[in-house]
């Protein structure tokens, strides 16, 4: 029998009961549905999260923070991670990383936690000494004033805020804005008892929003300070970190700088890209998502549980038709084959139907996470900024989901099927 | 001489039903010639089925042979079995059309199985159902058909693919006796003018006086042979 005639035949005999091949067909619905949409969700997470690590800093700069450990997520807080180390990396020190070939500039960065008061308002904030100009430079696409301006070499007592430290509560409650006098309040802990210093500084720039994950460059939640004034405040010359642009993003530059960065420190800094970060959250990701894809799999599995289920039960409904079949000289493995379309059939339109509706919720649950759970669940300090999650459906899980809603039903439709290709006419034309 | 074209020989056949077994077939030596209607009588349990359907290749002796235009049944695998039933035609007393196919379709599908192209299949199932008389009620599911109705899709069903011979289990058994008379007409028809070789089963002693042979079968044996020529 012609592949077309055995499909039309398997076609009719679903079409005979539509509800249960409707509910059938649901099984694997659900089961695509739910890979679709967990994987097309957590794809847009990290899509969201990439271009946001991308342009909060930027991919042709590395980040040098003392010990051999730790890298950036220690530099973030303050050196607290990397303080094992009597190694300290001072600001000084980013003439020896500028001599460095293929080094554009680079940027020591002092940063420490206080609070910005205003009037009688006063929100948290990292303070961060920089050079203006450096660091502009470097972070072109966000270290860029909204209001005001950012002059490379101020005058001590300018300060340039992060759009949260302006606008704290996104709801036009300003706390500052350019031109204010705001108190910076540092908490000294190198004296005993620790003692609150208090300086004065003028609003100059307030930064454009950056977005919601900064980990090393420009942040919403920062205020910046020039670098000599940090050194005079927090008596120090020590630096948390250099942030290092470089003339370009290849690896071999990447890999190359790093490894003259360390040398000429001895070993004793670590550095990192923030393509390493970025593979490193990529790789976290497909984590999760063979995690989810796992759990949506087991929706799958059940699904084909069911199809065998329906087509054993379906198998002793038809034993007469097939020992008809097989009286008017079809063959074994044509009554297989079409057992196996009738499954073939089912797993199209489930994975059809399954993608679309994934694809649907994919979207409902995006918009429900942006619209308030799950912004407000990661709002707190620095990352309030606009979290926006895009569903992204890869033609990998496009194909994936088709191929695996069909290879489900298939497989779990063989036994059936070999048994229904081995019933003997004589006893299946006597079945009543 | 050539070959008959079925041929039993001391053909056997023993069910098991529950523990005990039955003899269905006690060694039944029966020759057909091309062009012959035989008529197999006997009451139930007399082993005609049994016989039938070993002759068209759904059931396997237990001993003794089975020779299709001299080719032994058994010694053929499953595809040959299959190419082998679709050069047998059978008509079932109960019918056994597809449910949801119309009487075309039924036909179709036979031609179907046997690879005939979409438009060869029509044209063919038409004209056979014209042969049948049923040319204004081919696209009725067999539902809405009556048994004579049924009975003839059966009839043109099994002629689709030219048969080497037509098994007949009780063509007429579920049937009205006037509807029966026309269905035996067309039978008989089908054996004089166009040489159609048919071996039927009934147990009806009038009907069986039609065929040009009668074989009597009593417990899974022959017991007579007539010839009515």
């Amino acid at each position: 029998m012609k592949v077309g005639d055995v499909f039309s035949y398997a076609f009719g005999a679903i079409r005979l009961r539509k509800l249960r091949a409707g509910l059938t067909t649901l099984g694997v619905v659900i089961g695509i549905a739910a890979i679709v949409a967990l994987l097309s969700i957590s794809q847009g997470l990290q899509t969201t999260i990439t271009d946001q690590l991308q342009s909060g800093f930027a991919t042709d700069t590395l980040i040098v923070s003392p010990g051999s450990g730790g890298g950036i997520f220690s530099g973030v807080r303050g050196g607290i991670g990397g303080s094992s180390s009597d190694f300290s990396l001072v600001v000084t020190d980013t003439q020896i990383i500028n001599e460095i070939g293929n080094v554009v500039t680079s940027a020591a960065v002092i940063q420490e936690v206080g609070y910005v008061q205003s009037g009688d308002r006063n929100v948290t904030a990292y303070v961060v000494g920089v050079d203006f100009g450096v660091y502009s430079e470097i972070y072109g696409g966000t270290f860029v004033a909204e209001s005001g301006e950012i002059v490379p070499n101020p005058e001590n007592g300018t300060v340039v805020v992060g759009k949260r430290i302006s606008d704290p509560w996104k709801n036009g409650t300003i706390v500052c804005s350019v031109n204010d006098t705001v108190e910076i309040i540092w908490t000294n802990t190198t004296v005993r008892p620790p003692t609150n210093e208090t300086y004065s500084f003028t609003v100059a720039a307030v930064l454009e929003e950056v977005g919601g994950l900064s980990l090393t460059g420009p942040s919403d939640s920062a205020v910046y300070i020039p670098i000599q004034q940090a050194q005079s405040i927090f008596g120090t010359d020590e630096c948390d970190r250099i942030i290092v642009k470089i003339a370009n993003e290849d690896s071999a530059t990447i890999d190359a700088v790093s490894k003259a960065i360390e040398d000429a420190f001895s070993g004793q800094v670590s550095v990192t890209s923030s393509t390493a970060v970025l593979s490193i959250i990529s790789r976290v990701f497909s984590t999760i998502e063979l995690f989810l894809a796992g759990i949506a799999a087991i929706s799958l599995l059940v699904a084909g549980v069911g199809i065998m289920n329906i087509m054993i039960v379906s198998l002793m409904e038809r034993t007469r038709e097939i020992g008809i079949l097989k009286a008017l000289g079809m063959k074994s493995r044509t009554v297989l084959a079409i057992f196996i379309s009738e499954a073939v059939i089912v797993g199209l339109m489930g994975a059809i139907f399954g993608i679309g509706l994934g694809w649907v919720l994919a979207n409902v649950a995006a918009r429900v996470f942006t619209g308030g759970g799950f912004a407000a669940a990661t709002g707190q300090g620095a990352s309030s900024g606009g979290f926006v999650i895009t569903p992204v459906l890869t033609p990998t899980v496009l194909l994936g989901a088709f191929g695996f809603g069909i290879a489900v039903s298939v497989i779990f439709a063989i036994y059936p099927a070999w048994r229904a290709s081995k019933l003997k006419p004589v006893d299946a034309l006597r079945y009543e | 001489m050539a070959a008959p074209i079925v041929e039993t020989a001391e053909l056997r056949k023993t069910y098991i039903l529950g523990k005990v077994p039955v003899n269905a077939l006690c060694g039944v030596n029966l020759k057909v010639e091309k062009g012959d209607f035989i008529a197999i009588l006997g009451p139930s349990g007399s082993g005609k089925s049994t016989l039938i359907n070993m002759i068209g290749a759904l059931d396997k002796p237990t001993e003794g042979k089975v020779l299709i235009n001299g080719v032994d049944v058994s010694t053929l695998n499953d595809n040959q079995l299959a190419d082998l039933r679709r050069s047998i035609g059978f008509v079932f007393q109960f019918f056994n059309l597809i449910p949801r196919l119309s009487a075309r379709g039924n036909v179709e599908l036979t031609l179907a199985i046997a690879d005939l192209g979409k438009t060869e299949r029509r044209k063919r199932a038409e004209e056979l159902l014209e042969t049948v008389g049923l040319k204004e009620r081919m696209n009725h599911k067999p539902a809405e058909l009556s048994g004579g109705e049924r009975q003839r899709v059966a009839i043109a069903r099994a002629l689709a693919n030219n048969p080497r011979f037509l098994l007949m289990d009780e063509p007429t058994g579920n049937i009205d006796s006037k509807t029966a008379k026309e269905i035996m007409d067309l039978v008989k028809q089908l054996n004089e003018d166009k040489g159609v070789t048919i071996i039927m089963i009934t147990h009806d002693q009038h009907l069986a006086t039609q065929a040009k042979r009668i074989v009597k079968m009593l417990d899974g044996t022959i017991i007579k042979e007539i010839d009515q020529r």
